[in-house]
């Protein structure tokens, strides 16, 4: 711990490999941005999609510390809301036009699989991720060089990755897509380099990003997902904050709560939204059945947080977060009783919502699902989308769990190099095996999923533009019909996360209030850039296109 | 059946509100058709422009004339929209003026003719050397060796400014109907056809690039083919960024609101949307019109892009068309004819006085649409 940088003039220290997120969560700071209105903002998604982590670093403005290497030396800054116009250092971008046979976007359990069996058809494969370790989400691997996997799934998880460079996937690690275009041509940059890509074939595997539940105080620094506070655990071996209290529907929450605990956190509550298993025998057993070994799992998980003296408060939900000098005090709602609990870090996690941006500026046609607020895309046996040469695989096309997101990705790995067809009986056996246990797993978490309709007057609702519950409703009772007059009458998701967590949650809104299926069209239209991209990149990016008649006479 | 209102207004953008507020705050019964999607107005900027545009003279050297013939009508233009600024409680309007920027010795020449020629139509315009330009504009980049100020030019924030219009809408009582017009029809009840029929004493078309088709059954040809055009917004900085901020040659407009958001666009071509789907944004316009921002104002290169979309301008020929169809119609039109949103105002303020038999605020002789039926 000898290596340190500046945050606000104080020296920090770094391991090697930790997020600078990761290291000023260790070093006790939360507050990592204000807003215009002065509030304080801190780590919230941990996987750079929520934009409110950002930090000036080394004179360059809005960067975000959960995907930024901590580095000796650097020099970070508190982001304020409005930087001075001032040119940052320069850094120039080298520029690459790439065009494999088959493009896989997304390094996780699928990305991967797909990509290792589109390799083994012959085909010359690349694989983007914008992580700096590839893995994803499920398999969350260390970044720490000198840490070992904590357990069998990031054993796994690393076996599998050695298999894709073994297999000889090129993988590009760090590598944001920022831009999606007819082709498909794919516009994508890292730290220092962008590239265009027109592959052949693509393969979609970009995952999903988890739903919170938007109460009161769920802006406030310290309050993360579920997966934030994993991330900071699995790959920097960073606890969140000492005592931690964990919220859900669904496995995952247990199952960090567990690596939390391990790991030395304080778990002073974990609330799961749905009621005990016990009073679902009928699933649960269903779920056994269909797949025994993962089922048991999930039962050493639990008699695991036994043995740790944690509980699982069923049908608990949390209602309010509110800050005090001592902590986070959590308001929940548990049955019919109000409880209170004092914690360091709250993390939440009430389901994902598939990152499909890419699919939709594709123009793959879509399906809204009303059930989770989310759009998915019409496929094909192969995995095939409505785009020509587009497939698309595991969770961005709803949730589907890990290991149904590999059995996909074998599919539309074999149907990208060509080779789909005959082969793929037994994968296809093992997949609705796969779908029927994640079926049965969510009969047993069965919960309703959180709305707008409960959502309080003053709550805000689109974080990066402040814009509450109450704005909303103005808007539409004043005869805002579709979603984009409401977004242009209040701004919501006009911020820097485009819209990521208001505006599903406000599109079912919308479909219930109006008893219409808001199909495509009830989410803002799909525009690039997909996240937001620095200057730099695009000034680069002009350099791959060829010029086709002069620079800019319009057409 | 109600007695038909005085005006029905088609087109729900700036230009069609102006006129439905004109009218109704003079007493008037006023109805609004609007189709409710894309519509121009929505995907505005809100540039204020009133020097000739570079990028306009460029694409169209034959049209200038008539480009350097309506400078007048953006100077009332301006004037109409300081007067709605006040009228609609503050859209932010500020006016500062516009900076036209030169690399070149050949475009600071080009700039200086162009000032002669506005000075002698009444523009405020001045041509400042590097120096008094770095001192106004500090945020500009080394290669940008003088410009023109016109000092008449501002902006305004057209997302505050369309929401306080439908509110004022509301508050004066204009009814909005949510149709498409396919088909309009003279007499001395006009009518409109849509999903279902509208009839009115009188009948103003404010449709911008719908206008051509419904205007052929009234005996007009008017070439009202959309431009699609792309544009993009950066994260806020600091509020640095007072001037409207144009190229004498390349295209290119620039400007910051008071959010701190920079707005980058100037005509960089986007796809036309099939059918009635929202236009598409192209890579090359992306790329191309946020590098060529950053060169001229390396200042901004701190901040990323957040967001890009696409709206359609219609330039029509590069001028207004304002008033009736023929003499004794009761169809009149309100097209401002390119750069609609800065003269929106002035164009539906007019028409619509033109209409209910009211002083127009300016003179329409020379916007007459009698140029489009001769073609006919």
């Amino acid at each position: 711990m000898s290596e340190t940088f500046l945050f606000e003039g104080a020296p920090v220290p770094i391991r090697d490999g930790q997020s600078l997120a990761a290291a000023l969560t260790e070093a006790g700071e939360r507050v990592f941005r204000t807003t215009e209105s002065g509030a304080g903002r801190g780590v919230f998604c941990g996987m750079g999609v929520c934009q409110d982590c950002l930090v000036t670093v080394d004179g360059r403005p809005n960067q975000r510390a959960c995907m930024t290497l901590a580095r000796p030396g650097m020099t970070v800054a508190r982001q304020e809301p409005r930087p001075a116009l001032k040119a940052p250092p320069e850094t120039p971008k080298s520029a690459e036009r790439l065009s494999p046979s088959v493009l896989v976007i997304g390094g996780g359990a699928g990305g991967l699989t797909a990509a290792i069996e589109a390799r083994k058809g012959g085909a010359d494969v690349l694989l983007l991720d914008e992580r700096k370790v590839p893995g994803g989400q499920y398999y969350k691997q260390a970044a720490l060089p000198d840490m070992e996997p904590l357990d069998a799934q990031q054993e796994d998880g690393r076996a599998l990755v050695r298999a894709a460079q073994e297999a000889g996937v090129v993988i590009l690690s760090g590598v944001a897509v920022w831009g999606a275009f007819e082709g498909p041509e794919i516009m994508a940059a890292s730290e220092n380099r962008v590239y265009a890509i027109t592959p052949r074939a693509l393969i979609v595997a970009t995952g999903a990003y988890e739903r919170p539940a938007m109460i009161r105080g769920w802006d406030l620094p310290g309050v993360m997902t579920v997966g934030a506070a994993q991330t900071l655990w699995r790959s920097y071996h960073t606890l969140p904050g000492k005592r931690v209290a964990l919220f859900g529907n669904g496995p995952l929450t247990a199952q960090v709560a567990l690596e939390l605990s391990r790991g030395g956190a304080e778990i002073v509550y974990l609330g799961e939204r749905a009621p005990s298993p016990l009073r679902r025998m009928g699933a649960a057993l269903r779920m056994m059945r269909h797949d025994w070994p993962l089922a048991q799992k999930g039962l050493g998980m639990i008699a695991a947080l036994m043995r740790r003296g944690i509980a699982v408060r069923h049908d608990a939900r949390p209602v309010a977060i509110e800050a005090l000098p001592d902590g986070l005090q959590i308001a929940i709602q548990r049955g019919g009783r109000r409880e209170t609990v004092v914690a360091d870090a709250v993390c939440m996690n009430f389901g994902f919502q598939p990152q499909n941006e890419i699919l939709r500026l594709l123009g793959v046609r879509m399906r809204y699902d009303p059930n989770f607020d989310q759009l998915r895309p019409d496929r094909s046996d192969h995995m095939g989308t409505s785009a020509s040469g587009v497939y698309a695989i595991g969770d961005c096309c709803g949730l589907g769990g890990a290991p149904a997101a590999c059995d996909e990705g074998i599919i539309a790995g074999r149907a990208a190099a060509g080779l789909s067809g005959s082969g793929d009986g037994p994968v296809r056996q093992q997949l609705a095996a796969h779908r029927r246990f994640q079926d049965a797993l969510w009969s047993v978490y069965a919960a309703p999923p959180p709305r707008l309709e409960d959502v309080e007057a003053d709550v805000l609702v689109c974080r990066c533009e402040a814009v509450t519950k109450a704005a909303l409703d103005a808007s539409l009772d004043a005869g805002s019909t579709d979603i984009g007059a409401v977004k242009r009458a209040t701004r919501v998701g006009m911020g820097r996360c485009q819209g990521r967590y208001c505006a599903p949650a406000l599109a079912g809104y919308m479909a219930r209030r109006t008893g219409a299926d808001p199909q495509d069209l009830s989410f803002f239209a799909p525009r690039v850039p997909i996240k937001p991209v620095d200057i730099g990149t695009l000034v680069a990016a002009e350099t791959l296109i060829p010029d086709e008649s002069g620079d800019d006479s319009a057409a | 059946m109600t007695a038909p209102p005085d005006l029905l207004v088609i087109g729900g953008g700036i230009t069609g509100q102006a006129a439905a507020l004109a009218a109704a705050d003079r007493g008037a019964k006023v109805e609004i058709v609007d189709f409710g999607r894309n519509a121009g107005s929505a995907a505005n900027a809100g540039s204020l422009h009133v020097q000739m545009q570079s990028r306009f003279l460029r694409l169209n050297p034959h049209l200038a004339d008539n480009l350097e013939s309506s400078l007048p009508l953006y100077l009332s233009a301006v004037t109409a929209w300081e007067a709605l600024d006040v009228r609609l409680g503050g859209v932010e309007l500020t006016r500062e003026g516009g900076l036209m920027l030169a690399e070149t010795p050949a475009q600071m020449a080009f700039l200086e003719q162009k000032a002669e020629r506005e000075t002698a139509k009444g523009l405020d315009v001045e041509i400042l050397g590097q120096n008094a330009l770095r001192r106004i504009a500090p945020y500009l980049g080394a290669e940008i060796i003088g410009g023109e100020l016109c000092r008449n030019e501002g902006k305004l924030n057209p997302l505050l400014a369309n929401n306080r219009m439908s509110d004022a809408l509301t508050a004066a009582g204009v009814v909005i109907h949510r149709d498409r017009i396919d088909e309009i029809v003279d007499g001395p009840v006009p009518e409109a056809h849509g999903a279902r029929a509208y009839r009115a004493k009188r009948l103003l078309v404010a449709a911008a690039w719908g206008a051509g088709s419904m205007l052929r059954t009234v005996g007009l040809t008017i070439p009202t083919e959309p431009e699609p055009l792309h544009m993009n917004i950066t994260e806020a900085g600091a509020y640095e960024i007072h001037h409207l901020v144009q190229h004498a040659e390349r295209s290119i407009t620039l400007k910051q609101f008071r959010s701190g958001q920079v707005v980058i666009g100037g005509g960089w071509p986007a796809t036309r949307g099939a059918g009635d789907s929202v236009p598409g944004v192209r890579l090359r316009s992306l790329a191309g019109n946020v590098a060529l921002a950053g060169r001229i104002a390396p200042g901004i290169t701190g901040l990323r892009v957040l967001r890009t979309w696409a709206g359609y301008n219609t330039p029509v020929d590069g001028k207004a068309t304002i008033g009736p169809v023929h003499p004794t119609s009761g169809v009149f039109l309100a097209l401002p004819g390119d750069a609609g949103y800065t003269l929106g105002p002035i164009v539906g303020q007019t028409a619509a006085a033109l209409a209910l038999g009211w002083e127009p605020p300016l003179d329409p002789e020379p916007y007459a649409p009698t140029r489009w039926a001769a073609a006919a």
